[in-house]
Order: structure tokens, then C-alpha cells, then sequence
């Protein structure tokens, strides 16, 4: 069975607000990054495939399995919510041990898997502490263990590193590329970074549609010759910003070293520089 | 999976502190409750004896002369206790009312309200003893003989004119003077009453359904608590969605949250139902009668058990469905409109969910009634069913809406 999500023409509505317009996506195995601003329906996708939100229009298929059979879906995904968590008084094992239960795994399976995930998710000293004194790093490794425990084919963990440290951050997102080898793991996020350091295929997903879909080569692309750097008097930041799309600041002194967007040489002294993910992001999301 | 769920589900029932609460409250009632009963002095009646105790009486005659006896008090004072919404109410009445309410007990008596208070006061006065002027009813065995030829559809009909005249909740409804007048025993009475305690419920039976009695009252509100808590922590843990997320079917899953919370429930009721029975055991031996030793199975599970299943299941219904606390007041206003809307204290189960024997005994009335009470309980026992089938309905479309079925749920 070949291992991928096929979207087409998805829409979806609550009541009369449009949360996905005409959504058309093809997800192949490995990791996949969807990127998008607060609000632009990451979520609502997310919960679709998921099988927590019916959709209102279009045609889905996970692993070539129509979204509607809800049973066998949620047989082959795992899913880690924004905010993961789970019964306050239950240990990290008691809480993977119980999940695994819902996941249908036997008492045999359990024994087996649940202290190698923990292990996985480097829990395994952590096996006896309490949900509610764990950290938000240690919460969401016990949520992508919970959503690997029965080996699932499709992976999707919705903004997994708002609100980690750095080192809980890179710690996640190896990771989530570790459990990425033989799967899908659609990784929704608004922060760039973790798209980057990551995913070679993205999509973003703006105001409920597609802007963007391919390789993050291809998103580079988008924005090369348009990203400028330039030295300004640190008086003149102010201006700048409200002219330009400005993606980086470093101010020394009287000084701003700048990073700005831009369809041509905003001012004599700018000059072109290559774009990060960042940049040709930032100009997707102002592009007309 | 249903078994193991079902294991993880008594854990954590155990855990939390509801329960705790749950267990300390029923015990602390019941023991406090049951430790004023008296009826582990139970004995034999002897002829000749001053006072046998009492019972309710069908005799049409007596009902209407106990029940016209208080209707002259409540006329004399100006002052009918009502009871319209379960809780205490005095009504007095206005002046042509109140000539009312003479002319209908001068209509059932043939005697105006002087005479009757004349005739009241030189009872009480050849016994030597104080008139009950200011009395709510005058003594037990005061009767005020009705007219002759005051045929029993005469009364009711006068005492419909009473009602309206007072409101609802009087002891002039037709349910409450028929099931509420008591008169002495006779020693005959008095030593069936006792045989049929002795033989047919063999003492502990009896002692079981005083025991529900209680019980019943604190249970139609209690697991209210348990339940509504069980349902809500999946959105307080934040657990809903990745629960959700997961194959396990929704009969599975709220079959074994509610099996597990009825069963941890209804566990510290039997064990303080046969830590109380040892007693009446013994008592029953003393009086050479071998009581049931299994009683306390056996009367809690046809008394209590459908009750906290309906409560329960009510209560996952509704907290299921709303996602908020509602079923705590929607469930105790029935529970405490059901103990106060029964029309007397032992027997007439109706389909009231709280069902009261609040006496040790009264078997061959309990023989007559048993079948009502089966219906009973099997009406309630089938509803608890539908509730829990509603609920696993109510998960799974929940489940495909990732929240709420009730209200919107928008995110991005």
C-alpha cells in the first residue's frame, strides 16, 4: 500500500465562515512541513485527516483509504494535538500504557512497546513522574510517543515546539525526522525554523488555501533577488518598516543592519543578499 | 480491551477525589441514620401491652373521621401546613375562606366548627388533659364522627374544595389521607405483623429495606458527583482530542468508564449494607429465627442498584452532551423532588426514583407491593440503558467533530 495523503478540492465550512478553500495537496512518505499564520486552517486540516472534523466538501485519501472509513484511519494515524496532555494523576507510563489500550495494542504488545518508546523519547527515567509535573518538552515527547506506539503510517503533530526551549526544540525535531524514515509525519507549524530545519517538502496554507506547494528549494526560489540587506541609520528604522517588509534587525550603535523584502533595490545602499526560508516566507505571506 | 479499560477505569475512579468524598458522605449518613433506629430492640409483642405501635389504615370510615378531626384543628388555628414544592409551607386562610372550609366540615359532620371544638375540649378535658388548641393535629387517636349517611364520594369531593382552597400539598389530597392515616394496632395485628417480620423477611430482609430507605435518599444525588466529574475530565485534563484520535470504539469506551464508576459506586454501599446487617443476624438468632445472610446482596441490588445506574447514566448523558455541570442541578432537583413528591413514606413507588420504606417490617404490606416495585426498578433500569446507549451516540459524534455537539467549534 502506498504511503501517502491525497487532498483534492477540499473545502470546509463552520457555519458560513470558510475555514479551507479548494485544498489540493499530494503528501508523499517522509516529512512533510505545513506552514501558515495563525488562522490560515492548519488546524482544520489537521483535524480532518485526523478524522475529528468532517469535511464539507472535496475528496481525501490517507494511504488510499477515503477519510470517511473514520475506524480505519484512526487505525493508521497518530496524531499529537496542539496541546497534548493527559490525566493529571496518571505516571508517563500509566498515561503511554492507557493510550496504548485505545490504540487496541494487547497486554503482551503493551509490555513490549510501551517502556521502548519511553525509551525512544528519552522518558524512560521519567516513567514514574506524574503528567502534572511534567514539563511542556516532556509532555509533547510523551505525546509523539503515544502517537507512534502502534506504528502507525501517517504521523501528524500540530505545532509540536510552540512554547520549548531551543534545546527541547532541536532535541523534538531530530525526532521527529528519526520517526519520519519509513512514514509520513505532517508537521503543522507557524515557526519557520522548525519547517527548515526538517522538511524538504512543504506547503502553506494561507487564509484557507494553498499559496505554496513543493520543495523548500522551490520556496527559496520564490523570493531570490528579492531580499535586501542594508546598513540605515538607526533613526531611519522606523521609516523603513513602514515602507518595506523588514525580516531582520540587528542594531549597533547608531546603526541597523536590516534584512528587507523587496520587488526591486528599495534604496542605493541595499544590497541583494541570498534568502532564508524565513525571507521567502515572509514574502508569500505579503505577496499580493 | 473492554476488560483492561475497564481495570484502568476503577484505577482511576479510586484516585480521585470525588470518590473519596462520595464514600465519606454515604457513610457518615447512613451510619448517622441508621444508628438512631431503635430496631435492634425489637421483641415480640405481649398481650396486654398499652401500645402496639402503629399502622396505616384503609378503613374508608376512620380515614374520613381522622382526617375531618384534622381539618377542624387546621380550621380552629387558621393554619394548614403545606407542603407544595416538597418544603414546609403554612397557609392561612382569609375570612370567607375560611367560612368556607366551615361550611364544607359542618357539610361532612353536621356539626358547626363551636360544636366540634366544644365536644373536642370536654374529650380532652374528662382524660384531665390540656387542650390542643395551638396543635398541629390533635391527639393520634382524636376522631370527629362524620354525618350519617356522608357516603366516602361525598368526602372526596368536599376535600377537593379544601385543596383548592389551600393549594397544593395539603393532607387533604386524596393520596395523602389514604396513605397517611395511622391508627393504633391491635395486639392481633401487631403479632401477625411481627410473625411475617420474623418468617417471611427472617428480621434481616426487613432490616435491608430501612437500610435502602436511607440509602435510597443520598444516592439519588451523590453519584450525580462521581459522574459528572468522570465526563468532564477529558476536557479538563485536555485529553479530548488525542483521545478521540484513537481506533478503540466508543462503546468500548463509555461502557467501561461506566460499568467501572457504577461498580466502584455501588461497592462501599454492599459493604456497609453487610457490616450493618451482622447485627440484625444475631438479633434474628436471639429471637430463634435464621435471618438471611445474603440479604444485604439481594435487597441493595433490587433497591439501590437501578437507582445509581439511572443517576449515573443520566449524569454521563448529560455532562456528555453539554460539556459543563449541568446535570447537577437538572439531577438534584429530581432527586429531591422525587423524595419529596412521595405520597407517604412506605410504599407507593410509582415511578418515583427515590423509593422510601422508612419503617423495620410492615412484610405482608411489602408482599402486596413487590410487584410494584419490580416495575419500579425495571423502568428505571431500562432507562439507565438508554441513557448509556444516548451517551455512546452522543462520544461518537462528538468524536467526529473533534468537541462539541452543542456548541461551535472554530479553530484554526
Amino acid at each position: 500500500m502506498a504511503i501517502s495523503i491525497e487532498i483534492q478540492h477540499l473545502t470546509k465550512y463552520y457555519g458560513k465562515k470558510q475555514a479551507l478553500s479548494d485544498v489540493s495537496l499530494s503528501i508523499p512518505q517522509g516529512m512533510f512541513g505545513l506552514l501558515g499564520p495563525n488562522g490560515a486552517g492548519k488546524t482544520t486540516l489537521m483535524k480532518i485527516l485526523t478524522t475529528l472534523s468532517k469535511k464539507s466538501g472535496g475528496e481525501v485519501a490517507v494511504c488510499q483509504i477515503p477519510i470517511e472509513n473514520s475506524r480505519q484511519i484512526r487505525n493508521i494515524t497518530g496524531y499529537l494535538p496542539q496541546d497534548f496532555s493527559m490525566y493529571a494523576n496518571m505516571s508517563a507510563y500509566e498515561a503511554l500504557d492507557y493510550l496504548a489500550v485505545l490504540s487496541g495494542m494487547d497486554r503482551a504488545e503493551r509490555k513490549r512497546k510501551v517502556p521502548l518508546m519511553l525509551e525512544k523519547v528519552n522518558l524512560s527515567e521519567k516513567q514514574k513522574t506524574k503528567v502534572r509535573s511534567m514539563s511542556g518538552g516532556m509532555k509533547r515527547r510523551l505525546g509523539i510517543a503515544q502517537a507512534i506506539i502502534h506504528d502507525p503510517r501517517v504521523i501528524i503533530v500540530d505545532e509540536p515546539t510552540a512554547g520549548l526551549d531551543p534545546e527541547e526544540r532541536v532535541r523534538f525535531r531530530n525526532l521527529l525526522c528519526e520517526i519520519a524514515k519509513d512514514r509520513i509525519v505532517l508537521l503543522s507549524t507557524h515557526i519557520v525554523g522548525d519547517i527548515e530545519a526538517t522538511c524538504e517538502n512543504i506547503a502553506v496554507l494561507k487564509q484557507g488555501r494553498i499559496c505554496f506547494q513543493g520543495k523548500v528549494a522551490d520556496l527559496l526560489s520564490l523570493a531570490e533577488g528579492k531580499v535586501y540587506a542594508a546598513q540605515i541609520a538607526a533613526a531611519e528604522l522606523e521609516k523603513a518598516k513602514q515602507n518595506y517588509t523588514v525580516t531582520g534587525i540587528l542594531t549597533t550603535g547608531g546603526t541597523a543592519n536590516i534584512k528587507i523584502i523587496a520587488e526591486k533595490q528599495p534604496f542605493p545602499q541595499a544590497k541583494q543578499t541570498l534568502p532564508d526560508v524565513e525571507d521567502a516566507y515572509m514574502y508569500l505571506m505579503h505577496k499580493a | 480491551m473492554f476488560y483492561v479499560l475497564f481495570c484502568k477505569e476503577c484505577k482511576q475512579t479510586v484516585k480521585s477525589l470525588v470518590y473519596y468524598i462520595y464514600v465519606v458522605v454515604f457513610v457518615l449518613f447512613i451510619t448517622s441514620q441508621m444508628s438512631s433506629e431503635g430496631s435492634l430492640k425489637l421483641q415480640e409483642p405481649q398481650p396486654g401491652q398499652s401500645y402496639y405501635g402503629e399502622a396505616v389504615t384503609k378503613d374508608q370510615t376512620l380515614i374520613m373521621e381522622k382526617t375531618l378531626a384534622n381539618l377542624m384543628q387546621d380550621i380552629s388555628r387558621n393554619l394548614f401546613a403545606t407542603y407544595p414544592l416538597g418544603f414546609y409551607k403554612g397557609v392561612a386562610l382569609t375570612a370567607p375562606e375560611k367560612e368556607q372550609a366551615q361550611e364544607i366540615l359542618e357539610r361532612c359532620t353536621g356539626k358547626s366548627l363551636e360544636m366540634l371544638e366544644a365536644e373536642r375540649n370536654r374529650y380532652f378535658g374528662q382524660y384531665g388533659q390540656p387542650t390542643p388548641k395551638d396543635a398541629a393535629t390533635p391527639l393520634p387517636d382524636y376522631k370527629v364522627p362524620v354525618r350519617e349517611g356522608l357516603s366516602y364520594g361525598e368526602f372526596e369531593a368536599s376535600m377537593k374544595e379544601i385543596c383548592s382552597l389551600v393549594g397544593k400539598g395539603s393532607s387533604y389530597e386524596k393520596s395523602s389521607y389514604e396513605n397517611k392515616t395511622y391508627v393504633p394496632m391491635t395486639y392481633e395485628q401487631a403479632k401477625a405483623e411481627f410473625d411475617a417480620l420474623c418468617h417471611q423477611d427472617r428480621i434481616t430482609n426487613a432490616f435491608m429495606r430501612l437500610f435502602c430507605d436511607y440509602a435510597g435518599i443520598i444516592l439519588a444525588v451523590l453519584p450525580i458527583f462521581v459522574g459528572v466529574s468522570r465526563m468532564l475530565r477529558d476536557r479538563r485534563a485536555k485529553a479530548q482530542q488525542v483521545l478521540f484520535s484513537k481506533p478503540a470504539p466508543a462503546a468500548a469506551i463509555i461502557l467501561s468508564r461506566y460499568l467501572a464508576n457504577l461498580a466502584m459506586l455501588f461497592f462501599p454501599v454492599i459493604l456497609t449494607a453487610f457490616l450493618l446487617q451482622q447485627p440484625y443476624l444475631y438479633k434474628a438468632q436471639t429471637l430463634g429465627v435464621r435471618g438471611d445472610a445474603l440479604a444485604f446482596f439481594k435487597v441493595c441490588c433490587l433497591w439501590l442498584l437501578p437507582e445509581i445506574m439511572t443517576v449515573l447514566a443520566l449524569s454521563f448523558l448529560l455532562t456528555e452532551l453539554t460539556d459543563t455541570i449541568l446535570a447537577v442541578f437538572v439531577q438534584v432537583a429530581w432527586g429531591i423532588g422525587s423524595l419529596f413528591g412521595a405520597e407517604t413514606l412506605v410504599g407507593s413507588f410509582g415511578l418515583h426514583l427515590v423509593t422510601r420504606w422508612n419503617t423495620l417490617g410492615q412484610s405482608t404490606l411489602y408482599a402486596a407491593l413487590e410487584k410494584d416495585l419490580w416495575r419500579n426498578k425495571s423502568y428505571y433500569v431500562l432507562l439507565a440503558v438508554l441513557c448509556v446507549a444516548l451517551t455512546v451516540a452522543v462520544y461518537d459524534k462528538k468524536r467526529g467533530r473533534g468537541g462539541s455537539i452543542l456548541w461551535k467549534n472554530m479553530q484554526n
